[in-house]
This record gives structure tokens, C-alpha cells and sequence, in this order.
């Protein structure tokens, strides 16, 4: 009993003592931006050393940013476009990852492998046949254009990721309702989904932060400045600001915020000892 | 804290929803811009709402697109159903080769005095025209040369060079003081246009300088291999500044600001960057004399705007240019950036842009630019090559030869 | 082939089937298809003058050293895309995945680099890179290293290596989301367990965590593949894809089409890119469901 205490003692120790060195190592690019973005451009300039400690805190520099280039109206722009991103790609996608993952049918492992490939081109290359078909539609210079564009490239992803986390539920699960008599659409819905709950949130995090950060799609289909996203409001703004380090990092830290908020409002279905049966010791 | 969640997720959707139906109206007059730099793009706002007041019906809505995706991006709206109405663009070949698919408008009638003859030189009349049509509206041109730091030329005695002999003492000066001879931005690989421009025709003669950049002489011919292979002795004598690569355009001015670097050829919008305190020490000189010519030459190119053929809003957009085109809308854009107008009657706006007026009268040769008077794939490809050269000098032959396989193969297409 | 839930009807696989597969084939396979036809013509980005050239853009890439060039790079790229991130990701995610008090705040400061968008990751890594005044050579020349300081980015020898570096910076917070999802499955004691009994760590990792962990597996080594050979917003963003000793085959179909506007040539090289990627993801997909169906999962 005593070696077991001291054993897990000492494990702690270890854990806080690694993950500690690990975390700080991995940030290191992170905290020079913190450091940039809280500099006067004198000071940055003045020691020739970019990675210093700030002499003096100058936030007022994220309120520039923010006002200068209206960040407000970007940040809300990038929210309408990716909130209905992401919901409709989780949709779709489960929709067919349980299709996948369940049913013996002829064509599973060929459509599998074609939600896949359309994954394996870099898509820069489709830049122009996909200006032109959201043209044809009638949807150029539209949220719904984009979000709809969204959602297709991310489903090959989503439904190969869903597709290989679903099929860990244990088979006797999903079963009982079978014999129950419960329709296919409700154990897709009552029982796949909310025991899936860890891996869709893990999905929810991943593809807000890839929709967040999208510039290529919003660069094409969105011409009006009123519509654009932030990554393209930051773009403009290195035009603008190029020799202005500080401008640059602020901005970007103010970007990284929200898929940050995100990430800690859906953490919590990552964390283990929170699942089914897990008996806390 | 559930409830919380909750309410704020139906705030979200309801935003969203609100948000997503937005209409983009169409009744309005759209300009797309690539004047993203700070102060062009608060000029040409100032100008807009100039416009906007004396036309008080006309919506006008300018989008701005940063310069390097604007360029990307361009033929897509041209060939679109929902095309803007007035984009900016570059005179010359870029300009002609949209006009000769049809793309573009004809706007002879909107000069003052309906014909663009009356108050634009001639030279403008040809770089905005195909087939005898005018498709481009010239706002502001400048012009390349070679800027230096006031300062460092004092600390070693240096006047500004006028012969390629002189030139080449500065740099051996300055590298022997440890300070960069030659700043460059060739991240921007453009930038390294203005030294094939400048030195091709400062050896060759503008003639022959012309007939390269239209495709009808081979670059492996030996007038070329003796121009490019003074980029080459620069870079084997080290005389550009350390990392060119990996720098900006924009990034290379600091260390000429700073004196770290004593020379950097640029165009005039060089001046948006260099930093205020700064700004008295930096001035410039024509491009060197090369051997035994009397005169030197110049890069003169001209920005301005075009019409779609597929714009929606024509009439305004005419309208809009129309007024672009005054005198006094002309010097409106040029006073406060130091450029030179299109329009004849705008004098030059500051003593530097005087100087740079008469500099560009007093030469043998203007040309628009590299990338503006080749074909865009030829001068991309020229361009890497010139990249090449300063990275490795000594395979000066096969990379002129490799180019000039891409060259034949580009103009046979 | 798969474990078949329900026999109702063939017809009920498809009806979940239906949306996503039409808006699929749609939006993604369309453009594909499109792209791939002008790979066999002679046309610029307007897409005017199509001229049909069959198998010229193809026969003049095999004599094209630029684009050996790319293929060589984006092989490094695969190589440690694969190598570096996967163990990595997997031993941070077991690291994170415990009961101590703290663990969601690592959680969280890992994550960091997967939130900023890659023109901002690209910028940062340019301050670190930077020759005289960046983080990098700094720290090498403060601790007498200052032989190994170099211009990470403008010496064409050390580009790729210090691109792949930034490309793995941000990979690996991306895989340790992956195997933490794939963990939710094993339960936490398990793993603390594992840790502790030093005698049978190796057995229980590899016989009680590993296969619990396969779809994450899976769903990493897939994606590494796939992100590897299709690496561009990085090399886009720090080099401006001008830098052409570090071009992968994404940046260089990227340059071809709309910097020289030789958009055939551009697609043609998106096609040998996508049946590269294809070899090796048909070799590693149908080795896994192989696996699958022989062990009944």
C-alpha cells in the first residue's frame, strides 16, 4: 500500500516535472509573439533582439489593432461562416460514417476510400473550378457559398475520422435497440451519437480551428470587404503593417483567441475518467 | 452555467442565421483595389469619398485585396458573372492581355474632353490601348532608382556614382567598411526586375533591351550573358546584402534606413515605408552610366484602372473614372504620395518628384517594367533566373540556357 | 466486409448515405474531375484557348528537374511527417492522460499551435528564423554554438529541414487530439497502470493500448500521409514558393498555374500528385481493413 502511494508520488512529480519542460518547449515560438505584440516598435528595434523580455507592457496595442483595422467586424464575420460550417459538416458526415461503419453493403469499402481521395489534392488546384461552378449557382459573394464549400471539403475527413471511432462502440449497444425493435435513424441518433460524444467534440475542435483559419476559400468566393474573415483582415493588415511587428503579433493573438474558447468549452469530453464505468481510485 | 451555454448557442444561431441571409446588394458601384499599404489606401478612401459626396445616388463599396492575391485573383472576377466594376491594374502588356480576350471595356470617352489625347502624353495613350481602343485609365506612374543612405555616404567620403566604374568603387567602399553594398527584398522576386531592367539597358541600349523583353532575342546571346553576368560579379564579390532571399521588399528597407545596408535600387513608393525619422537621409540617383554611353535609362511604370466588359454598374464605373481622370482628382492621389500623375496638367506635387520628373525626361530609354512588358509566364520564369543567378553565379550559362528553352517554348504557344 | 448491424434493406445504408455523398460528389469531386481534364490541354488561368495536347505536360514534367526537385522534398516531408509526429503526439496525449490536477491546463497550452492560422505560424517561425537579430541563432551563438547559426531560410541546403521543422510544430499538438479522442476509450487507470508496473509496461502498451488506440492510429498515419504530400500554406507563406529549392509538388503546381500561368502544366502535376498520394494510401488502407476483418472489430 505505502509503495503504491509513494510509487504514484513520485509519478506525479515525473508528470508535472515532464510535462512542464515539454509545454514550455513546444511554446517557446508563442511567447516570443506575446513578447513582439506588447512591444514598441523602438524597442524592438532599438536591442536588435526581436525574442527579448519587453521593457515596458504596452497593451494599448492590441486596442489599435482592434480599432484600426475593425477586427470587431471581422471576428463576427468569421462566426457566421464557421458556426454553420461546422455543425453541418458534423451532420452530414455522421450521417454517413454511421452508414459506414455499420452496414455490410457492396460499395462500403470503395465509397470509404472515395471520401478519402478527395482529400489527396492539394486544393489551391481547384481554385478555378470551384470559382466558376459558385459563379454559375449564383452564390459568389455569399456566406452560404462559402459555408457550403466548407462543408463538402471537410466531409472526407470527418467521415473517415467518424467512421473508425464509431466503430469502437461495443457491439452489445447497439444491439439491445436492435432487437428492441428502435429504427436505424434512432440508434444513429440516441445511441451512436452521444456515446461518440468525445470523438465529435474532438472533430468540433479540430474543424473550427481549420475553418477559423481559413484564407484560401474566403479569398475566392468573398470579394466584399464587408463579408471577409479575419485571416483575410489579417493579410491586408501585413500589407498595411508589414514592418510593424508588434501590429502583426497582436493581431494575431487576438485571432487565436476564440478557437481557443472553443477548445476549452469542449476539452472537458477529452478529459478520461469521465467516460462509462471508469472507477475512480 | 448549463442555461448559460444554452442561451448563448441560440444567441449564436440566431446571429448567424441573421447574418448568413445578408443581402450583397448589386446596385452599387464596386471597386476592387490592391492599395493595401497604409497610406495609398487613405488616399485613394479620401478620393472615393470625394465621389461619393458629388454622387450622392452612386453606392461606392472599395474592396481592398492585399497585392500578392489580388494578382492571383484578378482573371477570376474578370471572367465572372458578378465581376466588380472598376479594378486597378497595370498599364501595358498586363493590361493588354486581358483586353485582347474580350475581358475588358473600351473607355475612350471618359478623358477630359473625350479623348485621352488631350490631357495624357503620348506614351500613356500606347500603354493603355490595344488595337486602338483605350482600355486603361492612367493614374500615377513613378519611377526606379537608386536610393542611398545620405549618412553612410558622408561617414566614407562617397558621392553618388554616375558611371558603372564609380558605382562598383562605392560598393568595394562599402564592403570594406562591413556595410551591405546593395540592400534587396528578393523574397518579392519583382524586385530583382528593376536590375535586369536597368542594367540590360544601361549594356545593351534600350533597343535591344526592348526586343528581349519581347521575346525576339535569345537570352543566351552574348549582350545578355554580359549584362546578367554583372548581377552574377555582384553576387561573387558579395556586394548584396546577406539573406536577400528571405527578405520582403518591404523588410529590406530597415537595414537601409538603419546604414546596415548603403544602396537599394526601388521604385519611389520606397518613400511609404522608409520610416519618418529617417526620411532626410535617404535620397537617390539615376541608374549608372555603363561604358561609353552618354545617358542612362529608367523604369517608368504607370498604375491605374480598368473597366470589366462583365461589370455591372458601367455607367457609374464610367462616370467614376471620369472623375479619376481630372486634373484635380489626379493631384489629389499624387500630392500626398509623392507620385507623378498621368494627367499632364498636375505639376510635380514635392522637389523630389521634380527631380525625379526631370531624370525621367533626361534619359535614353524608359521602359514599364520587366514584369509588365513580358508575357507574365516568360518574366515569372526571368525573374527565378535572375533569383538564380545571385545564388549561384557561376552557373551563369545553364541557367540562361534553361531560360531561354522556356522562352521558345512560351512564345511558340 | 464490415459488421453488419442491419439487413433490413439495401436501401438503408444509402438513405444515410444520400446527402453527404451528393454534396460530396458535387463540391469536391466535380472540380476534381474538371482539374484533371486540363492537365491534358495547353491553356493559361483564364481558361481560354483550350487546345488539347494529350500526354505533352506529362512527358515534359518527366524532363523537368524543378519537378524532381518538389518530388524529393515532399518525400522528406512524408518521411518525417510520419516519423516524428506519431510517437510524439501518442506519448503526449498518454502523458496528458491522467487524473492530476492540471492536466486540462497542458492540455490546452499544447493545443496552442493548431489555433493560429498558417500565415501567422509562418510569421512567427520567420522572427524565430531570422539570420541576425531571430530567436534560433541567438540561442546557437550564446551558447558557443555559434558555428551551427546559419540562415535557415536562405540557405538552400537547411530550407526544407527548417520548413519540416514548423510543419511538425504544428502536426504535433494535432495527433496528441487525435490518440486523446481515441483515449476516451481506455480507461484511465489502464493507463496509470501501465505506467507504474515498470515489469509489464511494454506488454500492456502494446497489447491493451495500442489496439484500443487503432482507429486514432489509423486516422493519424492516414492524415500525416495525405498532409505530408500536400504541404503548401508553410512554404507559401516563409518563401513565398519562390524559394525553389524547398518546392514541394503543391507549391509548384501552385507557381505553375498562377504565377506562370501555365494552368494544363499545373493540373498535370496535380494528378501525378494525387496517384502518388494514392499508392500509398491504397497500400496502408487496405492493409488496415484487412486487419480489421480478420480481427472481427
Amino acid at each position: 500500500m505505502f509503495n503504491e502511494k509513494s510509487k504514484r508520488r513520485v509519478l506525479k512529480a515525473g508528470f508535472y516535472l515532464l510535462s512542464t519542460a515539454l509545454v514550455a518547449f513546444w511554446l517557446i515560438p508563442l511567447v516570443l509573439a506575446f513578447f513582439t505584440s506588447v512591444k514598441s516598435m523602438d524597442e524592438i528595434m532599438g536591442t536588435g533582439a526581436m525574442w527579448a523580455f519587453p521593457k515596458s507592457w504596452r497593451f494599448d496595442n492590441y486596442a489599435k489593432v482592434w480599432s484600426s483595422i475593425g477586427m470587431g467586424r471581422y471576428v463576427l464575420n468569421t462566426i457566421f461562416i464557421t458556426v454553420p460550417s461546422v455543425l453541418g459538416t458534423l451532420v452530414l458526415s455522421s450521417l454517413a460514417a454511421f452508414a459506414l461503419a455499420f452496414y455490410g453493403f457492396k460499395l462500403n469499402r470503395m465509397i470509404l476510400v472515395m471520401f478519402i481521395a478527395g482529400m489527396l489534392i492539394p486544393f489551391q488546384m481547384l481554385m478555378i473550378p470551384v470559382f466558376r461552378f459558385t459563379d454559375s449557382i449564383g452564390l459568389m459573394n455569399t456566406r452560404i457559398g462559402v459555408i457550403l464549400f466548407h462543408i463538402a471539403f471537410q466531409l472526407g475527413f470527418c467521415t473517415f475520422f467518424l467512421r473508425n471511432f464509431f466503430r469502437q462502440v461495443p457491439f452489445s449497444l447497439v444491439e439491445a435497440p436492435r432487437i428492441d425493435g428502435a429504427s436505424d435513424f434512432r440508434i444513429y441518433w440516441q445511441i451512436i451519437m452521444p456515446l461518440a460524444k468525445p470523438s465529435l467534440a474532438a472533430l468540433a475542435v479540430l474543424e473550427f480551428t481549420w475553418i477559423w483559419n481559413d484564407l484560401l476559400w474566403s479569398l475566392v468566393l468573398l470579394q466584399s470587404d464587408r463579408l471577409k474573415p479575419v485571416t483575410l483582415g489579417l493579410a491586408n493588415m501585413q500589407g498595411e503593417f508589414i514592418s510593424y511587428y508588434n501590429m502583426t503579433a497582436s493581431g494575431s493573438i487576438i485571432a487565436m483567441i476564440l478557437p481557443l474558447v472553443f477548445f476549452l468549452a469542449f476539452q472537458r469530453y477529452f478529459v478520461s475518467g469521465m467516460t462509462v464505468g471508469a472507477v475512480k481510485g | 452555467m448549463k442555461t448559460a451555454i444554452k442561451l448563448f448557442a441560440v444567441a449564436v444561431i440566431a446571429l448567424v442565421v441573421l447574418g448568413a441571409c445578408a443581402p450583397a446588394g448589386d446596385k452599387e458601384l464596386i471597386i476592387n483595389s490592391y492599395m493595401s499599404d497604409e497610406k495609398p489606401k487613405a488616399v485613394f478612401q479620401g478620393i472615393v469619398d470625394a465621389f461619393q459626396k458629388a454622387n450622392p445616388a452612386i453606392k461606392v463599396t472599395v474592396n481592398t485585396i492585399a497585392h500578392e492575391q489580388y494578382k492571383t485573383q484578378l482573371a477570376s472576377w474578370l471572367t465572372s458573372s458578378s465581376a466588380p466594376d472598376v479594378v486597378t491594374w497595370f498599364a501595358g502588356y498586363r493590361m493588354q492581355a486581358f483586353a485582347e480576350k474580350g475581358l475588358l471595356e473600351p473607355i475612350d470617352t471618359v478623358f477630359p474632353g473625350g479623348d485621352i489625347s488631350k490631357e495624357f502624353p503620348a506614351a500613356f495613350k500606347v500603354a493603355s490601348s490595344y488595337q486602338g481602343k483605350v482600355y486603361f485609365m492612367p493614374q500615377s506612374w513613378y519611377w526606379w532608382a537608386v536610393y542611398y543612405n545620405k549618412d553612410v555616404f558622408a561617414k566614407y567620403n562617397l558621392t553618388p556614382p554616375k558611371t558603372w566604374d564609380e558605382f562598383m568603387k562605392v560598393c568595394e567602399v562599402l564592403k570594406a567598411n562591413g556595410v551591405a553594398p546593395i540592400a534587396v527584398g528578393a523574397k518579392d522576386t519583382w524586385t530583382t526586375g528593376g536590375w535586369f531592367d536597368l542594367l540590360d539597358s544601361a549594356v545593351n541600349g534600350g533597343d535591344f533591351h526592348a526586343q528581349l523583353t519581347g521575346g525576339k532575342v535569345a537570352y543566351t546571346d552574348p549582350k545578355v550573358k554580359k549584362s546578367l553576368g554583372i548581377i552574377a560579379e555582384l553576387a561573387q564579390k558579395g556586394y548584396f546584402i546577406d539573406n536577400a532571399t528571405s527578405l520582403s521588399w518591404q523588410e529590406s528597407v530597415k537595414p537601409l534606413a538603419e546604414g546596415k545596408a548603403g544602396m537599394y535600387l526601388m521604385g519611389q513608393f520606397i518613400m511609404d515605408t522608409v520610416p519618418a525619422e529617417t526620411r532626410g537621409s535617404i535620397d537617390f540617383f539615376p541608374f549608372p552610366i555603363y561604358g561609353g554611353n552618354d545617358k542612362y535609362t529608367v523604369d517608368t511604370p504607370t498604375d491605374g484602372f480598368m473597366l470589366p466588359a462583365k461589370a455591372k454598374n458601367k455607367d457609374a464605373a464610367k462616370k467614376f473614372l471620369a472623375f479619376l481622370a481630372t486634373k484635380e482628382q489626379q493631384q489629389a492621389f499624387c500630392d500626398p504620395l509623392g507620385r507623378l500623375a498621368a494627367n499632364i496638367n498636375v505639376p510635380a506635387p514635392n522637389p523630389e518628384a521634380v527631380r525625379g520628373l526631370a531624370m525621367v525626361k533626361g534619359a535614353s530609354f524608359a521602359a514599364q517594367f520587366y514584369d509588365r512588358d513580358a508575357p507574365e509566364e516568360m518574366a515569372a520564369k526571368g525573374l527565378n533566373a535572375i533569383l538564380d543567378i545571385m545564388a549561384k553565379p557561376a552557373n551563369l550559362d545553364t541557367i540562361l540556357a534553361d531560360l531561354d528553352k522556356e522562352r521558345v517554348r512560351i512564345y511558340t504557344k | 466486409m464490415t459488421k453488419a448491424v442491419f439487413k433490413k434493406g439495401w436501401w438503408v445504408p444509402w438513405s444515410f448515405l444520400a446527402l453527404p455523398l451528393a454534396v460530396y460528389l458535387i463540391w469536391v469531386y466535380i472540380p476534381i474531375i474538371q482539374s484533371f481534364g486540363y492537365a491534358f490541354t495547353k491553356r493559361d488561368s483564364l481558361l481560354y484557348k483550350t487546345v488539347y495536347i494529350g500526354f505533352d505536360n506529362f512527358a515534359r514534367m518527366f524532363q523537368d528537374k524543378q519537378f524532381f526537385v518538389a518530388l524529393k522534398n515532399n518525400l522528406v516531408w512524408l518521411l518525417y511527417f510520419v516519423l516524428v509526429p506519431i510517437p510524439l503526439g501518442l506519448f503526449i496525449a498518454m502523458l496528458f492522460n491522467n487524473s492530476f490536477k492540471g492536466n486540462r491546463i497542458y492540455k490546452t497550452l499544447f493545443y496552442l499551435p493548431m489555433t493560429l492560422s498558417f500565415a501567422i505560424i509562418g510569421t512567427i517561425w520567420m522572427w524565430i528564423y531570422n539570420p541576425d537579430a531571430g530567436f534560433l541563432n541567438m540561442i546557437l551563438r550564446s551558447t558557443g554554438l555559434s558555428d551551427l547559426a546559419r540562415p535557415w531560410l536562405g540557405d538552400s541546403r537547411f530550407m526544407t529541414g527548417a520548413l519540416v521543422a514548423v510543419g511538425v510544430w504544428r502536426q504535433v499538438p494535432y495527433i496528441m487530439i487525435l490518440y486523446l479522442a481515441g483515449l476516451q476509450s481506455v480507461p484511465v487507470e489502464l493507463v496509470e497502470a501501465a505506467l507504474i508496473d515498470g515489469a509489464s509496461w511494454w506488454q500492456r502498451f502494446t497489447r491493451v493500448i495500442l489496439p484500443v488506440l487503432a482507429p486514432a492510429t489509423i486516422v493519424s498515419i492516414t492524415i500525416s500521409i495525405i498532409d505530408s504530400l500536400r504541404a503548401f500554406d508553410i512554404i507559401y507563406v516563409m518563401t513565398n514558393t519562390k524559394a525553389r529549392a524547398a518546392e514541394v509538388l503543391a507549391s509548384y503546381m501552385y507557381t505553375s498555374s498562377f504565377q506562370y500561368q501555365d494552368y494544363g502544366y499545373g493540373s498535370a502535376i496535380a494528378v501525378i500528385q494525387f496517384l502518388i498520394t494514392l499508392s500509398f494510401i491504397l497500400v496502408y488502407i487496405n492493409r488496415t481493413l484487412k486487419a480489421e476483418q480478420e480481427s472481427g472489430l
